[in-house]
């Protein structure tokens, strides 16, 4: 039987306050999203969160103008509150790929997790690379189409197909806590030869 | 010497020599031949030499499997070894910001050293200056090579008709993906390494095991393949036919380049080769190249054609052509 983590991306204050764009889809999916990871922490998945820490010496770090947003112990930085529950896992990440130079790998390892169900914002840039990381890593990739946000949504549709193409298997919320209260999880099978 | 890059490590003074008298020159080892002098005075055997210099830049000056100290060495090692030349001597210039750690120096001084050595190329002068902090981003190095041309036979793109067949000699794209994964954190860092490589050694054995047989060599670093290619139908008034079934691209490079949206024709590489050969001896050519450690990937990936519509043209497996542009602008900075 699969051993599932869910690991959700930058679903942090200062990061979904961006621009309206970000706000307005983070706010449509959170409903979905949390009562998804309500399911999943009954089902005894453990729930990841990834935040990102800009630091202050990356020069690569985004800027909003002049100042720099989620910086380490900053309001901004913090998970936003609906998503987050005391039992739940936080893993500070500086980069987009939440294996990145981060004891990821390790704490999923020593929970004995075999698959990775990748959400959070956004779907073509932190879950994308999250996701192929975790691939070449040996972990078998499922993504959640309504689990996953982009501020533009066809970056989201261009993001996702590459995930079905190379690495992850793409489903919904609801039939992965379906599968996974059944003990069938989805495996990766098709990669696409380029 | 230890700490940081001061100012005066660079003025020429006091501060300068003990840079290079502790840790640059002892550094670099066997492989430093100069006499500290104003000039190198040097013997060649032979009376044709072939010179070239290159500036690197690469953001970050670490990579998975390498440095800017490595680069700098192989890429002008490679630049002689494909106009023919036996690689011989190096200069070896640096530009550091000021607070430029001297550990990391030490590491890039051992980089240059282990390359050169391996190529067995005598860095016989060299330059430091210091600049202040934010005037350039930590480590700029320039290295100028001498070569010695033994080989005999003629090579150039003039030398390039229809018939001929395009060798590509390793994977394609995978320094630039390295380097952009490192960049962002995106994930392919460790499955995709750099080719960063000194190549004089294949060259030599093309060359040995197949004089007659090679046109063209060309370096496939900035602007990739796409570059090359078309740079050599212009210049030899050909156009040149490629497959994309035969081109030597790693599946998770082609991902990555998916992914951000680069074409890995267009990629620069540190490590690869394109032949231009006799097309009646091509197989045997790159089995030669793939011989060498460096050439496993090699691939026989074109022909040349009498020119015709596209200089370069991109042949898909039902037989579809389409047009491989030149680049005007899009190239991604700091790769090498």
């Amino acid at each position: 039987v699969a051993r599932c983590a869910v690991l959700t991306n930058d679903l942090q204050y200062d990061l979904v306050n961006k621009n309206e764009e970000r706000r307005t889809a983070v706010e449509t999916f959170t409903p979905k999203m949390t009562s998804f990871l309500a399911e999943m922490r009954m089902l005894g998945v453990p729930i990841v969160h990834l935040q990102l820490i800009n630091k202050e010496d990356d020069p690569r770090a985004e800027r909003y103008g002049d100042w720099l947003p989620v910086t380490k112990g900053s309001d901004g930085a913090r998970i936003i509150a609906q998503f987050l529950d005391d039992k739940d896992i936080v893993v500070e990440k500086n980069k987009d790929s939440g294996f990145y130079e981060t004891d990821l790998d390790e704490r999923l390892r020593e929970l004995g997790v075999d698959t990775v169900i990748i959400t959070g914002m956004q779907t073509q840039i932190c879950v994308q690379t999250t996701a192929a990381d975790g691939f070449f890593r040996g972990y078998n990739v499922i993504v959640p189409s309504d689990g996953v946000v982009s501020a533009r949504p066809e970056d989201q549709a261009r993001a996702l197909e590459w995930l079905r193409s190379y690495c992850a298997t793409i489903t919904t919320t609801d039939e992965l806590v379906q599968a996974v209260a059944a003990g069938e999880v989805p495996q990766f099978e098709v990669v696409a030869i380029p | 010497v230890s700490g940081l890059i001061q100012l005066d490590h660079g003025t020429g003074g006091g501060m300068s020599q003990e840079l290079i008298a502790d840790l640059i020159a002892p550094g670099l080892g066997s492989a430093h031949h100069g006499r500290m002098e104003d000039s190198a005075v040097l013997s060649l055997e032979s009376d044709r030499i072939a010179v070239t210099t290159d500036s690197f830049v690469i953001d970050p000056i670490f990579f998975g499997n390498g440095d800017i100290g490595k680069l700098a060495v192989c890429g002008t090692i490679n630049d002689l070894a494909v106009s023919g030349a036996i690689p011989r001597f190096l200069t070896l210039a640096l530009v550091l910001e000021e607070g430029f750690p001297i550990a990391d120096l030490e590491r890039i001084i051992d980089s240059v050293r282990e390359a050169a050595s391996g190529a067995e190329v005598a860095i016989v002068a060299g330059d430091t200056k210091v600049v202040r902090g934010g005037e350039i981003d930590k480590i700029f190095i320039n290295t100028t090579g001498v070569g010695e041309l033994h080989h005999r036979g003629e090579l150039g793109m003039r030398h390039v008709s229809p018939g001929d067949a395009v060798i590509v000699t390793s994977w394609l794209g995978n320094h630039s993906i390295h380097i952009l994964s490192l960049r962002e954190g995106l994930g392919f860092e460790e499955r995709i390494l750099s080719d960063c490589a000194a190549l004089d050694g294949l060259v030599w054995n093309v060359l040995e095991e197949h004089p007659n047989d090679v046109r063209c060599m060309r370096d496939v670093t900035r602007g990739g393949l796409g570059t090359v290619l078309n740079e050599v139908a212009d210049g030899a008034g050909v156009s040149v036919s490629i497959d994309r079934g035969r081109l030597p691209i790693q599946h998770e490079t082609a991902m990555a380049a998916d992914m951000l949206g680069v074409n890995p024709l267009y990629l620069a590489n540190e490590g690869c080769l394109c032949l231009f050969v006799d097309g009646e001896f091509a197989q045997e050519v790159v089995e030669t190249v793939r011989l060498h450690p460096h050439g496993r990937a090699a691939q026989i990936v074109g022909t040349v054609r009498e020119r015709g519509v596209n200089a370069v043209a991109l042949r898909e497996e039902d037989g579809e052509e389409s047009a491989v542009e030149i680049l005007y602008g899009a190239e991604l900075p700091r790769l090498c």
